[in-house]
Formats: C-alpha cells, sequence, structure tokens
C-alpha cells in the first residue's frame, strides 16, 4: 500500500520533472512588473501603459557629465566618451537635443503654420491689447545689436512670432548651454560638458549592466590616464542597476555559501553520516520541483516575487527531514518504519497548520500572495509526501550511538522550563518580556516607503545630486497624465492646466514641464492665435511695421503663412518635434513630464477639480502598494493563527492546543515589539517574515507539544538543528545591505530565536506550575 | 525664466552673427599706427550702423553711442530710430528695448559668452591669437598714418554655427568701419566716429549697466 503510495508519487515527481524541463525549454519567463502584483480591480490598463512606457523611457535614459579645467579638453573627453559608448551599440542619442539640423527640421515644420503658433508672453502681451510692445521688441532685435532676423524670415514673419514661440518651447536642461554643438556649463572654472543618450537595452538586465557600464569605466580610466584632472558625474537607472546588482551578486554569494556549507557542515557533524543530508536535499528539492512547476501549471507564469518569497517558506521542509533523521538518535532500536510512525502525527500536524497558514494568504485578493502561498503549499506538501513515503525506504541507517551529550545539551533547554527551582527567573523572563511588548508598542511605527527599501549607491547619489544642480532639475519619476477622446480633446486638455501649471511653477512647486500642447497648441487654440495676430497686432501695426523695417510691396493684408492649422499627427510624423514622441502614447493619451517637483502632494490637490489631468507617481503608487500588501500580510498571519488553533484543537483539545500556539504567538509579537524597539521601522518584508515565524514556531511548538516524555531530548535536538538551519539560511540575511532583504532576515533571526527559546512551554507540564510567560502570549490569542 | 530657455535658440540664432562683429569694435590691431587700449582706459564714439537685407527696400539705419572699459564690458547704445541699449560683459548679455528688457543671457549659463568675451579682450590686448581660433585673418597695412585693413574669414565657413561668411575691418588709429558678410546674402556696416581714449572712469549710469547682465 505504502509501497504504491510511494512509486506514484514518484511518477507525480516525475510528471511536474518532465513539465519543468518542457517549461524551460520554451524559455522561462518571470513577471517582474510590480503592477502584476496589484489585485486585479484596482489595476488600470491605461495606467499601468503610462507608467511603463515613462518609467521606461525615464529608466533608459543616461546621462554624464564630464568636467576639466580646460574647454577643449573637457570637449575632447566627451566626445571620447561618447564614442566609447556609441560603439558598444548600447547607447542611442538622446532626443531632444537641439543641434543646428534638429533646429532647421523643426523650422521647416512650424514655419508654414506660423500664424497660429504664439509665445505664451506674446499672446499675453496681444491679449492685452499691447501689440505695440510685439512689434516693438521684433523692431529692437532687427536694429539693435542682436540680430535673430534674417531678411527671408523678417519678409514671412515682421513681427518676428516664430523665433519668439521656438524660444518658448519647454526644453528642459534649461541651465546647459549651447557652446559649438556641446551642451556645457561653467562652474567654478571647471567647463562640464554633458554626454546623454538612450540606453539601447533593459537598465535591469545584467549583461546590458555589465556591458554598458564596462565600457563606461574603460572609457573614463583611459580618458584619464590622457588628463589627470578629469572628472565624471553620472546619472541613470542603469549605473545604480549595475552598483546594486554587483553588491547583490557578492552578498548574495557569500550568503549562500556561508549558509550552504554552514547547513551542510551542521548536519554533518550532528550525524556523522551523509544521509540525513541527502535526506535534507532531496526533501527541498522535491518541494522547490513540485511548488514551481505546479505553479507554473496553474498560473501560467510566476512573478519573481512569488518564486522568491515562495522559495523561501518551503524552506520550513527541511524540517520535516531532520526531525525525522534525529530519531536516528533513539535509544531504542528501531526501524526506519517505526522511527517515522513516532514523528508522524507531529510533522503531520506541523504541515496541516503550515497549510492553514499559507491557504490564508491565498484566499487574498492579491495576486503576488496568491501566487506565494500555492506555491509554497504545493511545495511544502511536495516535501512532507517525500519525507513520509520516500525517506523510511530509502533508510539503511543504523541508530546512531554518538550522540549522548548532543542530547544532553539540546534537552538543557527542556529541563530550563520545566525546573521548578528556576521559578523566580521565569518570572523575571515574563517581566522583562511583557516590558519589552509595551515598549515596543509605543515606538511601533511602519514605513511603507519603496525608496529606503533599496539600497542606493551612495557615491552615485551624490553623484546624481550635483548632475541634478548643474543642469538644472532633471525629469521627475512623477507625470502627469492627460486623457481626451482624441489628440484634440487631450491637447485643450493640457491647454486648460497649463496656466495652472504655471502658477504652481512661479511658486517653487516645480520647476518645469512638457506637455504635447506646447509644442504643438490645439487647432482650437491655433485658429484663436491667427485671430488674434490679425486683429490686435497686423490690423493696427503691420503698415507701421513694414514701413519701419522698409519692406519691399505689400503682400496682401497679412504677414503670409497658411490660415492651415498644424496637427500633432504631422508633427509626430515627421520626428522633428524632439521630445514629443516621448509625450504622446496614443491617441487621446498624452503624457506632461515634470521637472524639479519639490510638492507632489500639492500638485496633486491642486490637479483634484481639472478634469481628464491626473498626477501619477509611480514610486508613492507602489509604497501605497506595499503599504497595503503589509497590512494585509499582517491580517492573514493574525487569521493563520486562528486558522492554525482551530487545526491544533480538533487534535489537541483546546487548552493544550492554546498552548502549543503560546510560544510562537509570543514570539511573533516580541519580534514585532524587538524589531520596533532596535529601530525597525514595519514594511512588507518583516511581515512577510513574520508569517514564516509563525508558520515555523507552530511547527517547534507542536514537535515539543507532541514528543512523548521519552523521546524529549532527540525532539529536542531535531528542534534546534531546525532553528540552527533556519538562522543560517534565513537570519544571515540580516546581514545584507539592502534594506528590503536586511528588514526580513532581522526578523527571521529574532523571529527564529523566540521560537526556538520558547517552544518547550509547548509541551504539557510534570509540574503543574505553568511559566508566567504563558499569561502575556495567553491573553492575546 | 522665458529668457533661459530661449538661450538655446538666441545662442544658435543670435548671438554670434551679432557679437561677432561686436566683438572687433573696440579692437585696436597691433597695426602700424593703431591703438591700443590699455586696463583703465575707456573708449567713446558714435556709430551708425546699416543693415542690409536681401530684397528690402532700403538699409535700416541706426545709430548711437558706444562705450568700451576693457576688463568690464561694452555698451551699444542705439538711439536712432528708437532707443535699445545692449550691454556686453564678462557677465554676459543684456539688451533693453525702450526701458523694457528684451534679452538677457548670463555668462555663468553661457559659457560661448565668456569664450566672447575673452576673444574680445584678447583683441583688446593686441592678442590676435584668441581670434585666429576661429577665423584666419589677414591684414593690408597702409604704412604709418595710412588706414588699414583686416579680413577674417571663418576657419570652418560650413559650420551652421557659425553665421557669418566674413568680416572686414579697417581703420587708422582706431576701427573706423566694419562690414559683416552673412551667408544668405545680408550684410551689416558699421561706421565707428568720434572714438576718443578715457582715462576717466564710467558714469555711475554706465557701471550699473555693465553690472547688470551677470547679475541674477
Amino acid at each position: 500500500m505504502l509501497r504504491l503510495a510511494a512509486l506514484l508519487w514518484l511518477a507525480l515527481v516525475v510528471l511536474a520533472g518532465g513539465y519543468m524541463a518542457s517549461r524551460l525549454h520554451d524559455g522561462l519567463t518571470f513577471r517582474t512588473d510590480l503592477l502584476a502584483l496589484l489585485p486585479r480591480e484596482e489595476q488600470d490598463p491605461v495606467l499601468q501603459r503610462a507608467n511603463d512606457a515613462v518609467a521606461g523611457a525615464l529608466s533608459r535614459r543616461v546621462v554624464a557629465l564630464v568636467g576639466a579645467p580646460s574647454r577643449d579638453a573637457a570637449r575632447t573627453a566627451a566626445a571620447g566618451i561618447e564614442a566609447d559608448l556609441s560603439a558598444t551599440g548600447l547607447l542611442l542619442p538622446a532626443g531632444g537635443r537641439l543641434d543646428p539640423e534638429s533646429l532647421k527640421r523643426l523650422g521647416a515644420l512650424y514655419y508654414p503654420h506660423r500664424r497660429g503658433l504664439l509665445a505664451e508672453d506674446d499672446r499675453t502681451l496681444l491679449e492685452a491689447g499691447r501689440g505695440e510692445d510685439v512689434a516693438m521688441k521684433a523692431l529692437a532685435q532687427v536694429f539693435g545689436v542682436g540680430g535673430v532676423a534674417d531678411a527671408s524670415l523678417l519678409r514671412g514673419d515682421p513681427f518676428l512670432l516664430l523665433p519668439g514661440f521656438f524660444a518658448g518651447l519647454p526644453f528642459p536642461l534649461s541651465r546647459l548651454s549651447l557652446d559649438e554643438g556641446m551642451l556645457t556649463a561653467v562652474e567654478e572654472g571647471v567647463t562640464w560638458i554633458l554626454v546623454t543618450g538612450t540606453l539601447a537595452g533593459a537598465p535591469f538586465a545584467l549583461d546590458v549592466q555589465e556591458r554598458f557600464v564596462g565600457a563606461f569605466d574603460a572609457s573614463v580610466e583611459r580618458l584619464r590616464a590622457a588628463q589627470p584632472d578629469l572628472r565624471v558625474k553620472r546619472l541613470g537607472a542603469v549605473f545604480f542597476a549595475e552598483a546594486g546588482s554587483r553588491t547583490a551578486i557578492q552578498e548574495a554569494s557569500t550568503l549562500a555559501t556561508l549558509s550552504t556549507l554552514g547547513a551542510m557542515g551542521l548536519i554533518l557533524l550532528v550525524f556523522r553520516r551523509a544521509t540525513p543530508l541527502l535526506h535534507s536535499l532531496l526533501a527541498l528539492g522535491v518541494g522547490l520541483l513540485v511548488g514551481f512547476s505546479g505553479s507554473l501549471a496553474l498560473f501560467g507564469e510566476l512573478h519573481v516575487a512569488a518564486l522568491l518569497f515562495g522559495s523561501s517558506l518551503i524552506g520550513v521542509a527541511v524540517d520535516y527531514s531532520l526531525h525525522y533523521s534525529a530519531t536516528m538518535f533513539d535509544r531504542s532500536p528501531a526501524t526506519p518504519a517505526e522511527r517515522l510512525a513516532h514523528v508522524f502525527p507531529s510533522i503531520l500536524l506541523g504541515l496541516l497548520t503550515s497549510l492553514i497558514g499559507y491557504a490564508m494568504l491565498a484566499v487574498a485578493p492579491f495576486p503576488g500572495l496568491r501566487q506565494i502561498a500555492v506555491f509554497s503549499i504545493l511545495g511544502l506538501s511536495a516535501a512532507f509526501l517525500t519525507v513520509v513515503l520516500w525517506l523510511p525506504r530509502l533508510d539503511r541507517a543504523k541508530p546512531l550511538r554518538h550522540g549522548a551529550t548532543l542530547l544532553r545539551t539540546a534537552a538543557g533547554l527542556w529541563g530550563f522550563w520545566s525546573d521548578a527551582r528556576r521559578r523566580p527567573l521565569h518570572i523575571l523572563l515574563a517581566v522583562a518580556a511583557v516590558t519589552v511588548l509595551a515598549m515596543g508598542a509605543m515606538r511601533f511605527r511602519a514605513d511603507d516607503d519603496v525608496r529606503r527599501m533599496q539600497a542606493l549607491n551612495p557615491a552615485l547619489v551624490a553623484e546624481q545630486a550635483a548632475i541634478q544642480s548643474m543642469i538644472g532639475a532633471t525629469t521627475a519619476p512623477q507625470f502627469l497624465l492627460i486623457e481626451g477622446a482624441d489628440d484634440e480633446a487631450a491637447l485643450r486638455r493640457g491647454e486648460a492646466v497649463a496656466p495652472l501649471l504655471a502658477r504652481l511653477k512661479r511658486e517653487g512647486v516645480l520647476s518645469g514641464y512638457q506637455m504635447p500642447a506646447a509644442f504643438v497648441p490645439s487647432a482650437e487654440r491655433q485658429r484663436a492665435n491667427q485671430a488674434l495676430v490679425r486683429t490686435a497686432l497686423e490690423q493696427p501695426f503691420l503698415a507701421r511695421q513694414r514701413a519701419a523695417l522698409g519692406m519691399p510691396g505689400e503682400e496682401g493684408g497679412q504677414a503670409g503663412g497658411s490660415g492651415e492649422v498644424l496637427t500633432l499627427e504631422r508633427a509626430l510624423a515627421g520626428e522633428a518635434v524632439p521630445l514629443l514622441r516621448e509625450l504622446v502614447l496614443a491617441p487621446g493619451l498624452h503624457v506632461a513630464t515634470l521637472q524639479g517637483l519639490a510638492r507632489p502632494d500639492r500638485l496633486r490637490a491642486e490637479l483634484a477639480g481639472v478634469p481628464g489631468v491626473r498626477l501619477v507617481d509611480p514610486t508613492a503608487d507602489f509604497s501605497a502598494l506595499l503599504a497595503k500588501y503589509r497590512e494585509r500580510a499582517l491580517l492573514l498571519t493574525g487569521l493563520s493563527a486562528v486558522g492554525m488553533f482551530l487545526a491544533l484543537a480538533w487534535r489537541l483539545g483546546r487548552r493544550r492546543a492554546l498552548r502549543a500556539m503560546l510560544p510562537p504567538l509570543a514570539s511573533v509579537l516580541l519580534t514585532v515589539a524587538l524589531l520596533a524597539l532596535i529601530g525597525h521601522a514595519f514594511n512588507f518584508f518583516h511581515a512577510m517574515a513574520l508569517v514564516l515565524v509563525l508558520s515555523i514556531g507552530v511547527d517547534y511548538a507542536i514537535f515539543c507539544a507532541e514528543s512523548g516524555e521519552e523521546h524529549r531530548a532527540v525532539t529536542m535536538l531535531a528542534v534546534w538543528l531546525a532553528t540552527l538551519t533556519t538562522l543560517l539560511s534565513f537570519g544571515l540575511l540580516a546581514a545584507s545591505v539592502v534594506p528590503a532583504v536586511h528588514s526580513f532576515g532581522a526578523t527571521m533571526l529574532i523571529g527564529m530565536a523566540f521560537a526556538f527559546f520558547l517552544a518547550p512551554l509547548a509541551a504539557p507540564d510534570r509540574q503543574k506550575s505553568l511559566p508566567a510567560v504563558g499569561t502575556t502570549g495567553g491573553e492575546l490569542v | 525664466m522665458t529668457r533661459q530657455k530661449a538661450l538655446i535658440l538666441a545662442v544658435l540664432l543670435a548671438a554670434l552673427p551679432a557679437t561677432a562683429p561686436a566683438a572687433q569694435q573696440g579692437s585696436a590691431p597691433p597695426v602700424a599706427g593703431a591703438a591700443t587700449l590699455a586696463e583703465g582706459q575707456l573708449l567713446r564714439g558714435r556709430f551708425e550702423q546699416e543693415r542690409f537685407l536681401k530684397g528690402f527696400q532700403a538699409p535700416l539705419k541706426s545709430g548711437g553711442t558706444f562705450l568700451l572699459a576693457p576688463g568690464l564690458g561694452l555698451i551699444w547704445r542705439t538711439e536712432t530710430p528708437f532707443a535699445v541699449v545692449t550691454v556686453m560683459s564678462p557677465g554676459g548679455f543684456l539688451q533693453e528695448a525702450q526701458g523694457q528688457e528684451t534679452m538677457r543671457m548670463p555668462a555663468a549659463r553661457l559659457p560661448f559668452m565668456a569664450r566672447l568675451y575673452g576673444m574680445m579682450s584678447g583683441a583688446l590686448t593686441g592678442d590676435w591669437a584668441a581670434l585666429s581660433d576661429i577665423f584666419s585673418v589677414t591684414r593690408e597695412d597702409g604704412g604709418p598714418g595710412q588706414p588699414w585693413r583686416l579680413r577674417l574669414e571663418p576657419l570652418k565657413p560650413g559650420d551652421p554655427n557659425m553665421p557669418v561668411r566674413s568680416i572686414t575691418v579697417s581703420g587708422t588709429r582706431f576701427v573706423e568701419t566694419l562690414e559683416v558678410m552673412k551667408p544668405e546674402g545680408d550684410r551689416d556696416r558699421i561706421t565707428l566716429l568720434d572714438q576718443r581714449l578715457s582715462t576717466t572712469a564710467p558714469t555711475a549710469e554706465e557701471a550699473r549697466l555693465l553690472a547688470r547682465p551677470g547679475a541674477p
């Protein structure tokens, strides 16, 4: 019967392996977009598209400033770096640069439509009836030193309205100026030249990072050999990502090596043979394989976050095999099947409670949590089945005889709790626990800001700030989404919100903005401009202007240019307008990029009543998402605890179940309190680790509660081993420099230490005296 | 703010053709008989400018006074047909028409201006090397007391940033005429008159004007 089940299980695992292999063969991709983690009903496809487009464009931007005391050296170095980067094929020229060629194209596009194109200040003057000022300004330019005008321009545009419109185009990078084709700034005797472009690849792809940043560094090094005082500052997601991955890879390999070697060494040291290690690896491997392939089959594709957390949760599976293996230390000679029978009730109960915990995650309407839950449930069940069905069959081990000291030591903790003479110490600990809980509750605060969960390279952050102060504020990650029924409607909405933005700019809320309507006014606005030019400028002043300029012959009553309006479609088709392509996502769906947004909250509030225009703040949105996930994970942890209690009550009775729940619950609460006390602001990653602390803590408690008197030492040894391996794998993460990972690791480290220390409290006591800590946890169930 | 955003365009289209001749106006070429300005000296004079626009009936004429103060800058004050004041200084470029500011470019945001001013003072102290980076200079000495001529031609005539085809400068003691040919066939002709050197300091109003382009 069991033999058949084992074979069946083998067939299933092989099937899972086959499925996995075929998926891998087809090329496995993971979802990495954060919005995929949002509940479906909260996803806005328009918003998501805009987010992807804007964030994508922004994250591919590469900016560097190359500085040297001598202008020529700076220019040569900038050209050198640009050439080296272009040679990699990974740097595309940046849009938005105004070289003479693109200016010429821009001129050719606008010139025929010039009568409908007015600079904002000219339009204001004309609306105020001050056409004479506009005329005067043109004459000053013609007569003064500073002739924008050549003969042909003046003939077509005697009021020089088009140069005014040009000058008013909102190109960013306002603090830099063109010096013989290179955008330049001079600061404290150093000439800085801008090198900019767009990355031709994903900044988060490792090979792109390596090739691009490698080429950049090599280029700088080469140039510096010739020009030792060369200074280079960098800005761009690719630099941050490269530095981040470099740290992460170094760290991950160190931690993984430490944790693998540590856990393997520990198991080998304790058992003095390889079988238990192989058993653990087998259980873990099968768990991962089944969890992974099963979730893939269910969901079609997995989010990378689910893979990450799911794998962590399956880590619990090792405990089952360790628990089984520890029975080898049992004094009484027994067959593997008998040994399994000893631990079977506790690992089954452990599995059931964990499954209940993870099932709670699955009912939440959060796709990310659901994937994590399904992954873990499948993986954990698979590991359990492997332990139960396969291990006794593969086990040829004789009982171990070397463990006397080990067992005595392991049982020490049990002794500590059950020893009535230690009562005063127990009470002291209980008081300490209550104090920690109370103080922690006062210091508790949550912080979901995603920016504080990433580890940004401090040197790059400093360079970014330096660049921003030198070139003017760079484009903010926030943007405005302008929606309309069609392009014309969206352009009008942009124009309607423009005065508000101009006011906020004067008030310092932001320092600049670009919207499609600034480059191509709506047809309505262009017609209004034409009318304004006719009535407020040409009819009263054209004849005089012509006379003042000594212009040849009358060419009708107007200054030329067709009455036809420039359409957005035409402007886009010619690719003549830099930046415009990035601002128009689709017909009727426009983006306004923002610079130097100092007060997003203020802007959001001001936009509240504006139809079709909203502020999108991807960082804030993601932080809000994390907050939601944090709350949800905490709520579910609470629900899981209730579910676990019910399962335990069914097996152990209410009283014993309550008692078994006490250590894990106390661990969870003490962990939260202690984290608050050491200054952690609580976030989603802490919450996820708590799920694990609870589920592992319940396992330990059950192992202790279910352990017969004569097996206590062996059980305690298994719990010791489980704790140490868990600490080696998760606790080490506390050493990570990535705040998110550090949060997870620190929670595990503290939580596991508590869960382990308190676990024996779950066992029914010979003496009637319950340690006082019990009351603390008990009230909270 | 609009002015700042105008920079890129303004520099491309406006600054060079206008300011290149401006750089020449006070220059005292190291040719026989030419005067050289020293730091602390002022050159004052009148100017007449004729701008010949291709296809226009008559040249656009303007006139006024100028003041060149080495180290401080140049004030180009157009009086007819209406008042336009242009100031170029190490601090930048400023233009006012009838009391209203129409253009302002601080040199800190405009490296070209600083370079131009360097070129100008180079020319003032007789250092033509500053100009020979950009122009080839041919000179015809007229002998002592006789008029001389300098012909400046861009080294890179096809450069779209260089909307000047050639500049001809002539004079005896001072620069007396400047003729700027532009690629599209327009040309400017500037005549400098009544020039005199003095060692008095600029007036308070002049000093204020010279300080303004660099002011925030």
